[in-house]
This record gives C-alpha cells, sequence and structure tokens, in this order.
C-alpha cells in the first residue's frame, strides 16, 4: 500500500540530476518519440545492454539524464523495467518484495482500479500486451526520422541475442502541436522544486508561466520526500537501486475522433451553445489551448501572451461557471479547487508521450486507421498518483460533487452514455448527456525508471 | 464509482468503529478535556470540524468513551477507500490523531505523517466493521455530492 519509512535512505538533499533518467524531469520537445518493447531472453546479456547503456562509451546508446544540456542532443534513450522484467533479469526475490504492491501486480492486475473494464480490458489490448507484460521498454526521442531510424538500429545491435523485440511503438509531434482530438497539448506540466528551469530550445513551443507551487521532488525522484508531510513514497531496496528511481505507466490510448467531431455537433444541437464552446467545456480549453479560465468567450483572446496560458488557479471560478468542474484539465489538474481530500496540488503527474497515427482528416473520418497517445505518466507511487487520479478524479466525479460523472473526454462511460454538467452565468446549469467513450485503452504497463546507479547495481548482479 | 441498481451494490459509504485503548484513568482525562476543548469551540475553529470539511469525505463523526473511559471509539460513515485518501486524511488530521494516540496503549509509532503505514494497519486492525453490510438510504451519494445538490436546491 502506501508504506511510508521512518528513516529515508537519503535524506532532503539536492537533486542528483546526472543519476536521473531525463524523461523523469525533462521534457525533451523532439518531434519523434519510439518505445521498443523487449523481452529478456538472456538475463546476462541483457545486464551487458544495461551496462551498455548507463556505462555511456557508446554515445548514442547513453541513458540521458536529467542535467540541463548547453546544446539540444540529436536524440535521448531512456528505459523503463516492468516487475516481470526485473525478474527476467536475476533480480533476487527478497528484493523484488521491496516494490510497492501496485507495480509488484501490474498493469493488468490493476485494470479495475483504473477504468480498465469493458472495451478497456486487458483481454482486448494489442499484442503482446493481450497476453504477456514486455519486460523492458527503451523510449527513444529524437530530432528527426533518420536520428531515431539510426539510433534503433544501434539499440537493436546491442540487444541482439540478448532480448527479443516484441514491438516498436512510434509517436509523432503534429507541426501545430495539436493532438488528434485537435487540442494543443502539453501545456501543463509540474514544476519541481530543485530542477531548472528549461532554456527555450527552439521547438515552438513557449515557456508557460504558471502559479502553482513548486512540486517537492519526492513526487517524481524516490528517496525524497513526497508532496505529503513527511512521507517518503515506497522505495524499493537497497538504495543503490531505488534511489533516484520513479514509476511510470506506459498507456496507449487509442482516440475516436470522428465520434468526438460528431458528439461536439450532437451537444451543440442539445444545448444551443456553439460547437467550439462545447469542445472547451469538455476540455477545459479551447482547442487553441487557451484556457476557459482566463478566456471564457473566445479561443483567440487579445491581450493575453500565449506563454500565460497557464497562468491560472480556479479561485474566483469555484462552481465552474467559466470552466466547469467536470471538465478534462479541472479534474486532471484541480489546482485551487476545493476537492474532496483538498489534495488538488498534491496527486500530480509528469505526462510524457506523443500521437501515433495520422492526423484525423475531416474529408474521411471514418478511415479505419487507428489514432491516439503513445503516453507515460511518470510519478513516485503509482498509487498515489497515476492510480488515484484515474480512479477519483477521472472515473468517478464525488470528489467535486459531480456524483458518477465521469472525464468527458477520457472516462470510460457506461452503455447509456455519460453526462456532464456545464454550470452557465445567470441561467440553470446545461447537461451534456450520451457522451460516449471517446479514449479506449489498447495498452498498458507499469514500469520501474531505474537510476544510473541502479543501472549499473542491474547490470552487476551475478 | 460502482452502480448501485443491483440489489448486491455495496452502498458508497463505509463503516468505521475504531475503538482505542486508553493508556490509564489520566489518560482518560486528558482526552476528555481534550475533546471537550475542542467540541466547545464553533464549527470553524474546531480543528476536527476543520479538518473534516476539507476532507470531504465523512458523512457523520462521533467520540463516544466505552467501559468506564478505559476505552475511546471514533465512530464514522465514510465514503470509499480509506486506503485511497489516506494520505489527504493524515495531511488534514494527522495532527489530531498524534494528540489523540498519544494517550492510548498499543499506540502505532507517532507521527503518523510520519508513519502512514502503520498508522493504516492500526485503523484496520482496530475497527470493528460491522456486523452483515452497511445499511445507506442513499447508496450512491458522497459528501460533496450532497453539499452540491444541497447547495443547488436552495
Amino acid at each position: 500500500m502506501l508504506a511510508a519509512s521512518t528513516t529515508p535512505a537519503a535524506p532532503a538533499a539536492e537533486l542528483n540530476l546526472a543519476d536521473i533518467q531525463g524523461i523523469i524531469l525533462r521534457s525533451y520537445r523532439m518531434p519523434c518519440l519510439r518505445t521498443l518493447l523487449l523481452r529478456v531472453d538472456d538475463a546476462v546479456r541483457s545486464r551487458d545492454f544495461l551496462r551498455i547503456l548507463a556505462g555511456g562509451d557508446q554515445p548514442l546508446l547513453r541513458i540521458q539524464n536529467a542535467q540541463a544540456w548547453d546544446s539540444k542532443p540529436p536524440s535521448c534513450l531512456n528505459i523503463g523495467l516492468t516487475f516481470e522484467g526485473l525478474k527476467a533479469l536475476g533480480l533476487p526475490d527478497a528484493t523484488l518484495r521491496t516494490f510497492p504492491p501496485e507495480f509488484v501486480a501490474g498493469a493488468v492486475a490493476r485494470a479495475a482500479v483504473v477504468g480498465d473494464t469493458g472495451v478497456n480490458d486487458p483481454a482486448n489490448w494489442i499484442a503482446p500486451f493481450n497476453t504477456t507484460q514486455p519486460h523492458i521498454l527503451v523510449t527513444l526521442s529524437a530530432q528527426s526520422a533518420e536520428i531515431r531510424d539510426s539510433v534503433t538500429a544501434e539499440i537493436r545491435r546491442a540487444v541482439s541475442g540478448a532480448a527479443t523485440e516484441l514491438s516498436c511503438l512510434d509517436g509523432v509531434m503534429p507541426a501545430d502541436h495539436k493532438a488528434h482530438f485537435g487540442y494543443v497539448d502539453g501545456i501543463s506540466q509540474p514544476r519541481v522544486a530543485g530542477v531548472p528551469r528549461q532554456k527555450p530550445d527552439g521547438s515552438g513551443i513557449p515557456e508557460f508561466s504558471d502559479p502553482m507551487a513548486l512540486v517537492p521532488p519526492g513526487a517524481f525522484v524516490l528517496g525524497h520526500e513526497s508532496p505529503h508531510p513527511g512521507l517518503f513514497y515506497q522505495m524499493p531496496a537497497p538504495d543503490a537501486l531505488g534511489g533516484n528511481g520513479s514509476f511510470a505507466a506506459l498507456r496507449i490510448l487509442k482516440q475516436d475522433c470522428a465520434a468526438f467531431e460528431r458528439f461536439l455537433d450532437d451537444a451543440s444541437r442539445q444545448t444551443g451553445i456553439d460547437r467550439e464552446l462545447v469542445a472547451a467545456k469538455l476540455c477545459g480549453r479551447w482547442r487553441s489551448g487557451a484556457p476557459l479560465a482566463l478566456s471564457p468567450d473566445t479561443p483567440n483572446p487579445t491581450g493575453l501572451r500565449v506563454d500565460h496560458w497557464n497562468e491560472f488557479n480556479y479561485a474566483d471560478d469555484p462552481a465552474g461557471k467559466r470552466c466547469p468542474l467536470g471538465s478534462h484539465i479541472r479534474r486532471n489538474n484541480p489546482r485551487s479547487t476545493a476537492v474532496a481530500g483538498d489534495g488538488g496540488e498534491r496527486h500530480r503527474i509528469m505526462r510524457r508521450g506523443l500521437p501515433y497515427g495520422p492526423p484525423h482528416d475531416p474529408a474521411n473520418p471514418d478511415d479505419g486507421i487507428e489514432r491516439g497517445l503513445l503516453g507515460l505518466f511518470i510519478c513516485g507511487s503509482l498509487r498515489d498518483q497515476f492510480e488515484f487520479l484515474m480512479k477519483e478524479w477521472v472515473e468517478g466525479g464525488d470528489f467535486a460533487g459531480l456524483g458518477t460523472d465521469k472525464d468527458p473526454i477520457l472516462g470510460n462511460q457506461p452503455s447509456t452514455g455519460g453526462r456532464m454538467r456545464i454550470p452557465n452565468t445567470g441561467k440553470p446549469r446545461t447537461i451534456i448527456r450520451g457522451l460516449p467513450t471517446f479514449i479506449t485503452t489498447r495498452a498498458g504497463a507499469y514500469c520501474f525508471l531505474p537510476s544510473l546507479t541502479a543501472l549499473r547495481y542491474l547490470a552487476g548482479l551475478v | 464509482m460502482t452502480t448501485t441498481t443491483g440489489a448486491q451494490a455495496a452502498p458508497k459509504q463505509n463503516p468505521l468503529t475504531l475503538i482505542m485503548k486508553i493508556k490509564s484513568p489520566q489518560d482518560a482525562a486528558a482526552l476528555q478535556a481534550m475533546l471537550d476543548k475542542f467540541m466547545g469551540m464553533p464549527r470553524d475553529k474546531n480543528p476536527i470540524d476543520v479538518a473534516l470539511d476539507k476532507l470531504a469525505k465523512v458523512h457523520f463523526a462521533r467520540f463516544v468513551f466505552l467501559d468506564d473511559n478505559t476505552k475511546l471509539a471514533v465512530i464514522t460513515s465514510y465514503d470509499d477507500s480509506f486506503e485511497d485518501y489516506i494520505n489527504d486524511f493524515v495531511n488534514l488530521i494527522g495532527d489530531i490523531f498524534n494528540a489523540l494516540l498519544a494517550h492510548m496503549a498499543d499506540a502505532p509509532p507517532l507521527p503518523v505523517q510520519q508513519n502512514r503505514q502503520a498508522f493504516l494497519e492500526y485503523v484496520a486492525k482496530n475497527d470493528l466493521r460491522c456486523v452483515g453490510t452497511f445499511y445507506s438510504a442513499y447508496p450512491t451519494l458522497g459528501v460533496k455530492t450532497i453539499l452540491a445538490q444541497a447547495a443547488e436546491a436552495e
């Protein structure tokens, strides 16, 4: 469960950015993302592969750490290990038992907790996830497809004879930074105390200002105090294995763009609300990325710089008249909203990932091509962050007084259709009904993101 | 969230019947004085009420001394899983429990903020639960939803 240690292995200290995987604390802002899923065939050779990643002798295969860079590298490589993977690498039972129970159980066993039931049930996931969990996830961000492919070739050479590649998943950043439902994505991310702010890097993504308090490092880096005073999230032992590590939920989320666009038409007819405003109410941001909290009437506010589009809380909108309490962004990051538990700023997750599949073409809405999000949701405690968020804030509504309503965009809706309340200024609330499930889970895996030290520890297992 | 259309569906709410063994008559007197002080405060000053208002997961709560003041019972009806909200609960009301548990025999290690798992286990171990199923007149409604509906009805 939520075990806390009374004597943290490492006292609250400066972050050792050189030892922490970069994907945990940095946004790489690269246009290509590839995830290679591997199954360990030969533990000894697979541990040699980890040694190569940690050693840094082969520059293309060096794990990217969390230190600031002077010039942006052509690619960034990171690694995650599932519980099955740690077992296959030869980690002894006594050590395996020090991992948190939800990680040990894994994404399949925890499916019902996070809404992976019905259409989202693991039995319906894509191969290999419908029958097995991969052991190793290698995530590769690259500045171009050519760089991605050349590094991939190096990885494949390095794992040859050690592990079998089960699958290769690609995500691509759209030129306009809009995810498949047409929203500019990735605006809000937790800012972590002790991590230098990233410099503008020519990616075209603004440096968004943010009024929220800095998140304590232990929310994402094991061995540091979590956002809950006095609590250090459960860290695997020994320190060399658990310290500076993190956890992540890999999610492959299919998006039904045609259904989404059709529903905007339906809901607009139901309510008399302009369809783009419906889209904004469902999300909490206009598809331009402008938040309803700051721009309730227009997707293109004049006099409000784009880099200020994350500069808000909900203190002056407790009833959700501008940004509905049930909207996607207000659920997943309630900020100052008075939610049950008063933890609106405490259960944060770091979002990494990119869309997969070609952009939706409104002229050819039912093209039969699968598209969605290849996402990695990073947290120090899968249970207190990823699972809490999915169970309480996405699949539930009572935390904000919304009964059984679910996240209108991400929720696994009942067969009768979901519901969303839209409070209005000066008149009774509007209720949108018949929400279908727009996003379907196609795969999930819980991963441990080891430190560089932990990779060397694992490489040295005998 | 569970639907509650079927006869078997469990209510959203759960009972807590936490029975804590008091160390000594002196500790019982100290507890009585502390609780009297809190209960004598207006709601916005009573630290227990303030914390429970923020938690918004507890429908009703009361303290009862049992067995000639040798035990203190905390009896509540609360929503969902105590485990899921243990961190938020301890953040909000940990200091109250530190003060109560200081007077209890077999108390878990304190402060609870640094010993959350042990606190969870102590509560589970000393919770009498209830016989059979827990009855609720409104099995689908949580605290926040009831409050929201009440506010809307006004």
